[in-house]
């Protein structure tokens, strides 16, 4: 039995169709909620800069004619071991014992930016108005609601995705969706190489496996 | 990464003011080198005004510097934290040594406690950018000794310039020793940068696109970033300048921090001169802040592997 919780998402890189409704959703939800405000600078000139929890990136592998493009969508990943939280001098960014989340204490934070260093994936991001570091919180502020129903007490990101690409659940959990689908599926972390343990997991893109056996087929 | 000015001032001005202090204690460690008036009025006061300027610029480098003091409570994992206390505690032994020069003798124990904290600086201002393990630039041992070596090399010349300033027959007898010693010290800084650049051209780096994203397939680019307009990640993590900016940039690193201040030392050891010594101070100096600069811009961090393509 796994004696400790870590929440997070699995992204699912077979579905996910990069339309950036977990942005928007994300951005809306924290913008006007604890989290917030995510500043948003020049919003309507040439160069607009905001802040935001989570982005849609856009890859492409292979070699004409056999390429694949692959959405990818790319938040905190919430570390088992997370490098940004040691290198913090005043103890702002913080890792919680009961749930795992990775959060930043924006009452305690100098706005120095090196966690932001410290971070691999580049996952936090300075609010400029604000100058103070901010990142995904996976929506504590929804999951543990008293006023939202049971349906809705989930990261917004995850309501909003139309291709149900976001699962959230407890990864030490074995059989919570989210474990089952990393087990079953073959989830995988990213930048393994740091030993950061990310908890968010992504999910490769089986359709390739079957397009190299029909071609393997020929 | 983006080098920024306050990090740039806060660790040259530093560096300066500890090789000078490191030199001072060093001098007097076992039988008073330096008059202690030559100590209150000139050593010591201008060690602490390079100390108040590096803070001084270290705020700048804050959003919220109004909550700097926080910065000193997580001093058992964080080398940040740890040199926001070792700074006020050089100052602190800096000020106490000042009070027993002007009322009689400085005790040996103080020379050596100041001698250790300036080590000690020295240690947390590299172990900051060291302790990042995946900037594979910063993530080596160089890193505290080009600190170390550039701030002795800085700090001797000022010392001696000082020296010179006061004059009398001290300045005729040791600024010749000096010179040789601050020309060695910029002779080894000056190999260790070749090396230091010697070894970045030759960095593999660990991440790569396949690792950051763990797509299956060859020949993986990123076709948008996700934004458009910039973001925190595109502005902090890039130095947005031209490679012949950088080109040229090392020339005149290596012209100013090294060089030159080389030949004007190895001048001044035959003809010790307040002129020449000045001339080494400053276009050091400028060289030092150029070398700073190029620390930061040099340095890749993996997560610009997230952001190579606008649209």
């Amino acid at each position: 039995m796994s004696k400790s919780k870590q929440l997070a998402l699995v992204i699912d890189l077979n579905v996910c169709v990069g339309c950036h409704a977990c942005v928007t959703s994300c951005k809306e939800w924290n913008t006007s909620g604890s989290a917030g405000p995510l500043t948003d600078l020049n919003a309507y000139g040439a160069n607009p800069s905001g802040t935001f929890f989570n982005r849609v990136q856009t890859f492409e592998a292979g070699t004409f004619p056999n390429t694949q493009t692959v959405h990818f969508p790319k938040s905190c990943l919430h570390c088992e071991e997370p490098p940004c939280v040691p290198v913090c001098p005043t103890g702002a960014s913080y890792k919680r014992k009961e749930d795992g989340i990775v959060l930043v204490d924006y009452d305690k934070c100098i706005g120095c930016s090196y966690c932001s260093w410290a971070c691999p994936y580049g996952a936090r991001e300075l609010d400029q108005e604000r100058q103070v570091m901010t990142k995904c919180t996976l929506c504590v502020d929804r999951i543990y609601s008293e006023t939202l129903p049971e349906s809705e007490k989930k990261p917004a990101c995850v309501l909003a995705c139309p291709t149900s690409a976001r699962i959230f659940g407890d990864v030490h959990d074995p059989e919570s969706e989210a474990s089952k689908a990393i087990e079953e599926r073959k989830g995988y972390a990213l930048m393994p190489e740091w030993e950061t343990q990310p908890a968010n997991h992504y999910l490769p893109r089986s359709i390739m496996e079957t397009i190299d056996a029909a071609r393997n087929d020929k | 990464m983006r080098p920024q000015f306050s990090i740039i001032f806060f660790t040259t001005l530093v560096g300066m003011a500890q090789g000078l202090l490191f030199f001072l204690a060093l001098s007097n460690l076992y039988s008073q080198a330096t008059p202690n008036a030559f100590l209150t009025h000139l050593g010591l006061p201008v060690a602490f005004i390079l100390l108040c300027l590096s803070l001084l610029a270290s705020f700048f480098h804050l959003g919220h510097p109004e909550r700097a003091w926080r910065a000193a409570m997580m001093w058992r994992t964080s080398w940040l934290s740890r040199e926001v206390i070792a700074l006020p505690a050089l100052m602190a032994v800096t000020a106490v040594i000042y009070f027993y020069a002007l009322q009689s003798e400085v005790p040996q124990w103080l020379w050596l406690a100041l001698l250790f904290t300036t080590v000690i600086l020295w240690v947390c201002t590299a172990k900051i950018y060291q302790c990042i393990r995946f900037i594979q630039e910063w993530s080596h041992p160089s890193t505290l000794t080009n600190f170390m070596l550039l701030g002795l090399a800085s700090g001797l010349i000022l010392l001696e310039l000082l020296i010179a300033l006061w004059g009398g027959s001290a300045a005729q007898i040791i600024d010749a020793p000096l010179s040789l010693v601050s020309f060695l010290l910029l002779f080894l800084s000056f190999n260790l940068k070749l090396w230091i650049w010697r070894r970045n051209r030759s960095l593999k780096p660990i991440s790569n696109l396949s690792t950051a994203t763990g797509i299956k397939g060859n020949n993986i680019r990123q076709t948008s970033m996700g934004l458009m307009g910039g973001s925190f990640n595109t502005r902090e993590f890039f130095h947005h300048q031209t490679d012949r900016m950088i080109a040229n940039l090392r020339k005149i690193i290596l012209l100013c921090a090294y060089v030159i201040p080389m030949i004007l030392m190895a001048y001044a050891i035959s003809t010790p001169n307040i002129l020449m010594i000045t001339l080494a101070l400053l276009i050091n100096y400028l060289g030092l802040l150029a070398e700073r600069w190029m620390f930061f811009a040099e340095a890749n961090h993996p997560q610009n592997l997230y952001y190579q393509r606008v649209s």
